[in-house]
């Protein structure tokens, strides 16, 4: 199966002051549809630099990042937005909804931004809160629900505008173990639908989920590993 | 984009609040001050307003209707036989003070025009009481409602004095008021009466053209033929009073400066509030990048909300501006916003609050959108 995004010999530097740190060296890998892939390495080991470079949030320093064909160091930061919007969904940490908007309102957000017809964004948005079973949830601002509720959200959020890629930074440091399995369990199953998901974490209990495993240390990829899973 | 705009002002009501009591606190200002400002204007150009003529004849030195000089009688003649003049008439204004029996005393201006036209402060739609027939009666003089104070209480029928002779308000008007003093109008004979006045000279000629004729061509007669006068149209008459006083009172310079202060403050408590409420947000803005908007579609949704605030902010820092206009009207402080100014009033609001956005676009553009990424 060809690649949906590959980082191909990128690296990352960052100036601070008169010193130059280097936060990724030079690195390979690649997301493939239909698998679940851990990035997984202690804090400070440059994993969360190689998913803002796959969230084409960040231009790598050299080599190339390529998502879905596009070479993100030919584009302005106008075409990044737009790759991110169209290509990526995000899921954060911290959730990152919008606190000032409903759950729904917030789902809405990203198909807003890509001028999805009203009718056809309110279908899409009650398609993806029924896929996470948030429905009753439709009209609750963030505040009102739990960590796990809000996840839940996010990643509807995320998969609203049907994006061959899904990021997810530290999707479960914040919930509790039963909300944890419950999101990993649905960010599984859009793996088995055919997205490239991608997962940083530190937390090796979610190594059951993936496909493959990437071992991130001291700013490189250590380490690949294919799981064969039943 | 306009349901997130007002999701995100309502989700921080105490910010909001605070940003549309800065639009209201600043455009009252700016509102209470223009309309003193233009209260005052009006009352320097009183004189010329209040009269009906083509053109105003003064003495060639007077360039303020408030302070006209004296022109020997034979001028008025002179004025009569320049071709293109169908009417003249003389008008004398003389200076006095009114004493009543409370023992009040005023500083007036009596002001003389020939009846039964008089041309100058006795306009029909300005009559609240009294005929105009009555200021032939002897004494008989016209005064303004909101001068009463000025005039110990002064009303219709009221006898008193001016420079020690016998007057009496036989007339009442609304909204005829002078600059610097009050004006009492009454016919020419009673005006040099009342200030000892000499029948060989007048304060200034109104005339009319005749019919077809170009005003400013008989303007222009008049000053090449007639030595030591100049006419003036009404309108240049106004605008060089009005300019004359602004330049050599600072009222101009006072209200402009209260006017700048008013949209400096207004600026700035707009401005670093929306900074503050944006700050607040900038978890939301930095989502609002990190999962694709573009730098345009936030400026928009700023914009926006700055445009919100701006017309809930308008709407009511205009209802305080005519609450206050209605309530200084009852005091004699009488003026009126042209749809225009209010249209300014408007654009000004707009103006601070989507200048005082510009900080808040300012931080919010260079939020990087890997800023997502950081807890």
């Amino acid at each position: 199966m060809s690649p949906i995004a590959q980082v191909i010999k990128a690296s990352k530097e960052f100036k601070s002051g008169d010193s130059i740190i280097t936060a990724l060296k030079p690195s390979s890998m690649q997301l493939e549809a239909g698998k679940l892939t851990l990035i997984l390495g202690p804090s400070g080991s440059g994993k969360t630099t190689l998913l803002s470079l796959i969230g084409c949030v960040i231009y790598p320093t050299s080599g190339e990042v390529i998502i879905d064909g596009v070479k993100t160091s030919s584009l302005n930061a106008r075409k990044m937005a737009g790759l991110r919007l169209n290509k990526i969904g995000f899921v954060f940490q911290q959730f990152n909804l919008l606190a000032p908007l409903s759950a729904e309102q917030n789902i809405m957000l990203p198909l807003t931004l890509m001028n999805i017809s009203a009718s056809e964004a309110k279908k899409r948005v009650k398609d993806a809160m029924t896929k996470v079973n948030m429905s009753h949830r439709a009209s609750s601002l963030p505040k009102m629900m739990s960590g796990g509720e809000q996840q839940r959200i996010a990643i509807a959020r995320a998969l609203v505008t049907e994006p061959p890629i899904m990021l997810c930074d530290e999707p479960t440091a914040s919930l509790d173990s039963a909300s944890a399995q419950l999101v990993m369990e649905e960010l599984r199953a859009l793996a088995r639908e055919g997205k490239a998901v991608a997962i940083v974490t530190h937390d090796m209990r979610l190594k059951p989920f993936a496909d493959e495993i990437i071992y991130v240390d001291n700013g490189e990829i250590s380490k690949t590993e294919i799981i064969q899973n039943i | 984009m306009l349901r997130y705009a007002w999701q995100f002002m309502k989700y921080d009501k105490a910010k909001s609040l605070g940003i549309v009591i800065g639009i209201i606190i600043s455009i009252f200002l700016i509102g209470q001050q223009t309309g003193i400002f233009i209260f005052l204007t009006n009352a320097m150009k009183a004189l010329v307003v209040n009269s009906k003529s083509d053109l105003w004849v003064v003495d060639s030195k007077t360039v303020n209707a408030n302070a006209l000089g004296k022109l020997d009688i034979r001028k008025v003649r002179e004025i009569q036989s320049v071709e293109g003049v169908a009417q003249v008439f003389p008008v004398v204004v003389a200076g006095g003070t009114a004493q009543f029996d409370n023992g009040t005393t005023a500083g007036v201006q009596v002001i003389g025009s020939d009846e039964p036209a008089y041309r100058i402060g006795l306009k029909k739609e300005k009559i609240i009481g009294g005929k105009i027939e009555d200021l032939l009666e002897d004494g008989a003089v016209s005064a303004d409602y909101f001068d009463r104070a000025t005039l110990g209480g002064a009303l219709l029928g009221t006898r008193f004095e001016i420079n020690g002779k016998k007057a009496v308000i036989a007339v009442q008007t609304r909204g005829v008021r002078g600059f610097g003093g009050v004006f009492l109008f009454t016919n020419i004979e009673k005006a040099r009466f009342f200030g000892n006045q000499s029948n060989n000279t007048v304060s200034a000629v109104l005339l009319d053209v005749t019919p077809g004729t170009d005003p400013i061509m008989v303007r222009d007669r008049i000053n090449k033929s007639v030595f030591g006068v100049r006419a003036w149209t009404s309108k240049d008459f106004e605008a060089s009073t009005v300019n004359f006083l602004l330049s050599n009172s600072g009222i101009g310079f006072s209200i402009g400066s209260l006017i700048v202060f008013a949209l400096i403050a207004g600026f700035f408590i707009i401005g670093l509030t929306m900074y503050s409420a944006a700050l607040d947000r900038i978890r939301d803005y930095g989502t609002l990048k990190g999962i694709g908007a573009s730098n345009g579609y936030i400026v928009r949704l700023i914009l926006l909300q700055a445009f919100l605030f701006s017309l809930v902010g308008f709407a009511l820092g205009y209802l305080f501006i005519d609450l206050f206009r209605r309530g200084v009207s009852k005091a004699g402080t009488v003026f009126e916003f042209t749809p225009g100014i209010i249209f300014a009033f408007f654009v000004v609001t707009l103006v601070i609050s989507i200048g005082g956005a510009s900080f808040a676009i300012k931080r919010i553009i260079s939020l990087e959108p890997a800023s997502v990424f950081r807890g």
